[in-house]
């Protein structure tokens, strides 16, 4: 162990006489500093927006006068997704996901306004968040700092003496690796300081500790790789050249084929494509705005029969409100089948995706930080449930006060009679029906069992890199 | 010694011979060549895709409106009704850069009610995959293909100063005294690296611009701009490379310089530009909007009436409005709400357009960011083009004002064998 540590403490001393390391180390802490306070900063003033437009939009659904109730359907209501706490560090699909949807009866919206819709277009790397920095740059640290570790000593002729005096190459290998270690440890400073403001804004510690670790096990993937090749490659030169191409094709090259092999092997129908294949399954369905359809004819027989009367006018319910009801179910429910079906192709699109992860450990570590973060395509889909959630809650409270405060002879009047029409607005009160939206990410176990799989794959590139190291330690040679 | 100290033309040919026995340099090559084509044909695929989805959404589109129309018996509920597809279809070069495609609609379903309403409506890709990004050919080209030339273009002096060869090889290739002057051996290595570069990273934009019917001007434009791009990438790889330091210093340079013009300056220019250029909240446009929609059911019907005939004064004999509801003010109303709307969501649209304008300035301090502006600009898959689809659907739903008010506003009787002579969307 004490070499080891004196191995580490000779590769720190020759980093920090380094002119080259030090200056590189200099430049990816101010990145990495610099994309965490600007994010962090901007991620806040997201939320509080997002926040204020919700209580805006909340207030003005309140606070409008009286009203026939099925208006209140169609004038609506907005909910905003306010951003996980961990977003300040992993903004994840937030900027590509609308942040908006308009509620109201009979149909499911899309999610408006992306960010990335609106912000300036300076190419494909413009988009650089503390996480993408962790993902991307962080390993091009840890592989200027490490690619020298045994080649070094191989080049200058060290290594034999050093292996002459009876320093193993494992011992070697191990002071070496001690000493990238602590640069992670190092590295991960920064995104400590994330976690930690997230942690205080009320994040749970598990999240935080799990992106963490995340984290830490992904570079140190990369330490395992910059050793590898520094104790297998014969010279400095093919060293480096090995490892900026493992760079470039892990973290630039394989990410972009993953995305396009994904949308090509599984193809995506659009929400558009979707909703046109519900319409002409719905056709068959009925038209909740007429009562008089003869879908509905069993609907009012029944009422009739349960009521014991024989007139509509003489049930004590409103049968245009009760027909408003039962068509927003049906209705609903195959809403919400076709809307599980795209989200189960998007997430079917998104398992090819993963699939590539097993060629590089960037979209593993990239996943698990979303998915940790609270910013995934699970939670894009628990935003579109929760606001579906809220708006069938609120419509068919509407329609509940259709049904049972209006009279049905003035309903059926009012497009012609002014005295009925104004005996179907309804008071005002009726309006609070309306439930607060926040949207709230997953509980912390739920996101760490959804970011299982990727840190399982992060693990396993973990290990295979321990045993390639100790099988290269047998190979290491002056 | 005699072949070193020959004439130019065989020092390009000795160097030609030399490199042609490089293995490594052949591996690289071959990579190009591979990733641009990996690129060209994902592009490809992509934009056979858009156009398989478009071809299906319009015969699904008509279905969906016909067996509307079937159940109508007049004209407002057909307006209210029938729903009319509007769709952006992919250039014939978008393969090369499918640039905003990703993250922007480019298909619309609209219908004659507030166009606000219903414009920022997105139906776009999957949002995992525009975060990503796609591998298209204009990524290769300004990102990778130049890491490919850092690469192989950093090491070739440092690597021969290491083997103590760096001063004899020059001495050898210094031209005889009087011979005319000719470039030294590491621009002539540089050159001739790179050119395989160009050669293996353009020949499958070619190959792929010939399949998708690509004009040649703008084939030919977008080959100027990526060499221009290239020869930029390598002449500044082979300064950098002639200075006297080991090779990881200047393979640290080189990557540290691409790390700043690829990631740091777009990233600073993108936050400075979205600071600088305001942007109304997206969502108080339609905030607005549905206020003055909703609005006008409480209002009488006379002030939403006399708004309506301020813009449209050819209705102004049919503005009277006698029952509690009539299609006629229904839609008045709803295109009264795009009024009000229209000052904020023209300042959307400016400041975007306003954004994009100064990206294209700071463009120029971050060439990757330039080329793949330019390539997106070639494919009309940039921002501009984005808006102008935009405006198009903006239009297509003037067309169906223009049809449907005479006929409500006149009370003609509703006629099924109109459905023929609705406007059709052009794109």
């Amino acid at each position: 162990m004490s070499t080891w540590l004196a191995i580490a403490r000779a590769e720190w001393r020759y980093w920090l006489r380094s002119r080259l390391a030090l200056s590189s180390a200099a430049l990816l802490v101010l990145l990495l500093l610099a994309t965490t306070a600007v994010t962090a900063l901007r991620i806040q003033a997201e939320a509080d927006e997002r926040h204020q437009l919700q209580a805006q939009a909340e207030a003005a659904f309140r606070s409008q006068p009286a009203r026939h109730p099925h208006r209140m359907v169609h004038y609506g209501h907005y909910v905003f997704r306010a951003p996980a706490p961990l977003a300040l560090f992993d903004p994840g699909l937030d900027p590509v996901t609308g942040q908006s949807i308009f509620l109201e009866g009979h149909r499911q919206n899309t999610a408006m306004f992306a960010a990335t819709g609106a912000s300036a277009d300076l190419g494909a790397l413009s988009g650089l968040t503390p996480a993408w920095a962790y993902q991307c740059f962080a390993p091009l640290l840890i592989l200027l700092l490490g690619h020298a570790a045994v080649v070094r000593e191989r080049e200058a002729g060290t290594l034999g003496s050093l292996m002459a005096q009876g320093l193993s190459a494992t011992s070697l290998l191990a002071g070496k690796a001690l000493a990238l270690v602590s640069v992670v440890a190092l590295l991960l400073l920064p995104l400590a300081g994330s976690a930690a403001a997230a942690v205080v804004a009320g994040e749970a510690g598990l999240a935080a500790l799990l992106l963490l670790a995340t984290y830490a096990a992904y570079l140190l993937v990369w330490v395992g790789v910059a050793l590898l090749a520094s104790a297998l490659l014969p010279t400095r030169a093919a060293v480096l050249a090995a490892l900026c191409t493992v760079w470039l094709v892990w973290t630039l090259v394989l990410p972009a084929v993953a995305a396009s092999g994904a949308a090509a092997s599984v193809p995506l129908p659009g929400k558009l494509e979707t909703d046109l294949r519900m319409l002409r399954d719905l056709r068959g369905l009925s038209d909740g705005h007429n009562a008089n359809d003869p879908a509905f004819q069993q609907l009012r027989q029944d009422l009739l029969a349960q009521h014991g009367v024989a007139r509509v006018e003489d049930l004590p319910v409103n049968l245009r409100g009760i027909v408003a009801q039962v068509s927003e179910q049906k209705l609903t429910a195959t809403l919400n089948r076709y809307a599980e079906q795209q989200r189960a192709a998007e997430v079917a699109q998104a398992q090819a995706l993963r699939a590539w992860g097993w060629l590089t450990p960037w979209l593993a570590v990239a996943e698990a930080s979303r998915a940790l973060a609270g910013t995934d395509l699970a939670h894009h889909h628990r935003f579109l449930h929760e606001a579906e959630a809220l708006r069938y809650d609120f419509v068919q409270g509407l329609n509940r006060v259709h049904a049972e405060k209006l009279a049905y002879q003035d309903d059926v009047r009012r497009s012609s009679d002014r005295e009925a029409e104004a005996r179907t607005r309804v008071d005002p009160r009726h309006w609070q029906l309306l439930q607060d939206f926040s949207f709230q990410p997953a509980p912390a176990a739920e996101r760490a069992a959804q970011a299982a799989a990727p840190g399982v794959m992060l693990g396993l590139w973990l290990l295979a890199l321990a045993f390639g190291l100790r099988a290269a330690a047998r190979r290491v040679r002056p | 010694m005699s072949v070193l100290m020959a004439s130019g033309s065989s020092a390009w040919r000795r160097e030609a011979w030399l490199l042609s026995r490089d293995r490594s340099v052949w591996g690289w090559w071959c990579v190009a060549l591979l990733l641009s084509a990996l690129a060209v044909v994902a592009g490809l695929s992509e934009v056979q895709q858009q156009r398989a989805t478009i071809e299906r959404l319009v015969a699904a589109d008509r279905a969906d409106r016909d067996a509307t129309w079937q159940q109508q018996t007049d004209w407002g509920s057909a307006a209210y009704y029938s729903f009319h597809l509007t769709y952006d279809p992919p250039s014939n070069f978008a393969f090369a850069a499918l640039g905003r495609r990703d993250d922007t609609a480019w298909k619309h379903r609209v219908r004659l009610l507030a166009l606000e309403g219903q414009i920022h409506e997105r139906d776009a890709g999957h949002p995992l995959l525009a975060l990503i990004g796609r591998f298209d050919f204009a990524f290769v080209a300004a990102y990778v293909l130049p890491l490919v030339l850092i690469v192989l273009l950093h090491d070739g002096q440092a690597s021969e100063r290491r083997a103590g060869r760096h001063a004899w090889l020059e001495a050898a290739a210094a031209p005889a005294p009087g011979s005319t002057a000719m470039p030294s051996l590491w621009t002539l290595r540089a050159a001739l690296r790179s050119a395989g570069v160009c050669v293996a990273g353009l020949l499958p934009l070619w190959l792929g611009g010939a399949a998708a019917g690509t004009d040649g001007s703008t084939l030919l434009g977008a080959t100027a701009a990526v060499l221009a791009y290239w020869l930029l990438w390598a002449v500044v790889c082979a300064a950098v490379a002639a200075w006297q330091q080991a090779g990881e210093v200047i393979l640290a340079v080189l990557l540290a310089l691409w790390l700043v013009v690829a990631v740091i300056v777009p990233a600073a220019g993108r936050w400075a530009v979205d600071r600088a250029v305001p942007l109304p909240s997206g969502a108080a446009i339609t905030l607005l909007q549905r206020e003055a929609v909703n609005g006008a059911w409480d209002l009488p019907k006379a002030t939403t009436m006399d708004a309506f005939v301020r813009s449209h004064p050819q209705w102004a004999d049919q503005r009277q409005v006698s029952r509690p509801f009539e299609w006629k003010w229904y839609f008045a109303f709803q295109q009264v709400g795009d009024e009000r709307a229209a000052a904020l969501s023209q300042a959307y649209t400016e400041g975007r357009r306003q954004r994009d304008r100064w990206a294209g300035w700071v463009a120029w301090l971050a060439p990757p960011a330039l080329l793949e502006r330019t390539l997106q600009h070639a494919a009309g898959t940039d921002l501009p083009a984005a808006l102008a689809y935009e405006a198009r659907v903006r239009a297509f739903h003037a067309q169906l004002r223009n049809f449907y008010y005479p006929r409500l506003f006149l009370g003609e009787a509703f006629t099924p064998e109109a459905r023929q002579t609705l406007p059709a969307f052009q794109p």
